[in-house]
């Protein structure tokens, strides 16, 4: 049996905003691994990264309908992907002021095993060093989203991405090196 | 190729090894339930705010009520008492 050629994405994109089952499917499946591993560089938890995923996906999901242009997609979708990040992140800390209680339990670190490899750990201790917002910006330079793009995410200049991702590159790169050694 | 290059690519791994089979389908599925439409979002925004003003109309009318009977005691007793001071000589 011959097999069907992948759909292009536009086409995939305009079905599944036609509320096409079948490409809403296939877009979470190709895109799932790289939002997922957004969220965990974002908030170091691999805990919360179905639930994270999951409720992007369903606002991207809710949201589809909206998007006018299929080529602005994949930045529409990283945004929506930070900003779940960042107001999940934010929810925690202010559960944090209210249940002081509950810091220890959210402090506490991935269990032994949960990440597996030097590299990895090394990666994982150098972002958790940073502000949410520089591992927001660093994880949508990682996406290959430019500068402009990162700016319009975060609601700042295209100069103050620049800088502030500049900065954020070099002490990941710095706590990196100091983790690792 | 830097050395962190290779550290993002086992974060992604690992990442996504975080979720369990079947994940887009469960995601279709919790889309579909439970999405409130605009209209039943603007419906329960109007319910509130119309209970929300029906609640002060009625709040502010038990109070302006209760002052007007507070003053109408009060000019009633004045007036009793006006009446019984220009009848005693």
């Amino acid at each position: 049996m011959e097999k069907s050629p992948p759909v292009p994405l536009a086409e995939l994109i305009r079905e599944a905003q036609q509320g096409d089952a079948r490409a809403q499917h296939a877009l979470i499946v190709s895109y799932q691994r790289r939002i997922a591993g957004f969220i965990y560089a974002i908030t170091g938890r691999s805990d919360s990264v179905e639930d994270l995923a999951q409720l992007v996906f369903i606002k991207m999901i809710r949201g589809l309908g909206g998007l006018h242009d299929v080529a602005q997609f994949e930045p529409w979708l990283f945004r929506l992907a930070r900003n779940t990040c960042i107001d999940e992140l934010r929810k925690l800390k202010l559960r944090r002021i209210f249940l002081p209680f509950a810091e220890e339990h959210a402090e506490v670190p991935e269990p032994p095993g949960a990440v597996d490899s030097e590299e990895l750990d090394a990666l994982r201790h150098a972002l958790q060093q940073l502000p949410a917002k520089d591992r927001a910006l660093l994880a949508l330079a990682q996406e290959g989203r430019s500068q402009v793009e990162m700016a319009e995410a975060a609601g700042v200049s295209v100069m103050a991405v620049k800088a502030r991702l500049h900065r954020a590159r070099e002490k990941l790169r710095h706590h990196y090196r100091t983790h690792e050694t | 190729m830097k050395p962190e290059t290779e550290a993002w690519r086992q974060l992604e791994e690992h990442a996504a090894a975080q979720l369990r089979p079947g994940f887009a389908g469960r995601v279709l599925q919790a889309a579909r339930t439970a999405q409130p439409t605009f209209l039943a979002s603007l419906t329960v925004s109007a319910a509130t705010a119309a209970v929300v003003l029906l609640a002060v109309v009625v709040a502010h009318q038990r109070a302006t009520r209760a002052a007007t009977d507070r003053n109408l005691a009060d000019w009633r007793q004045l007036g009793h008492e006006a009446r019984l001071s220009s009848q005693t000589p």
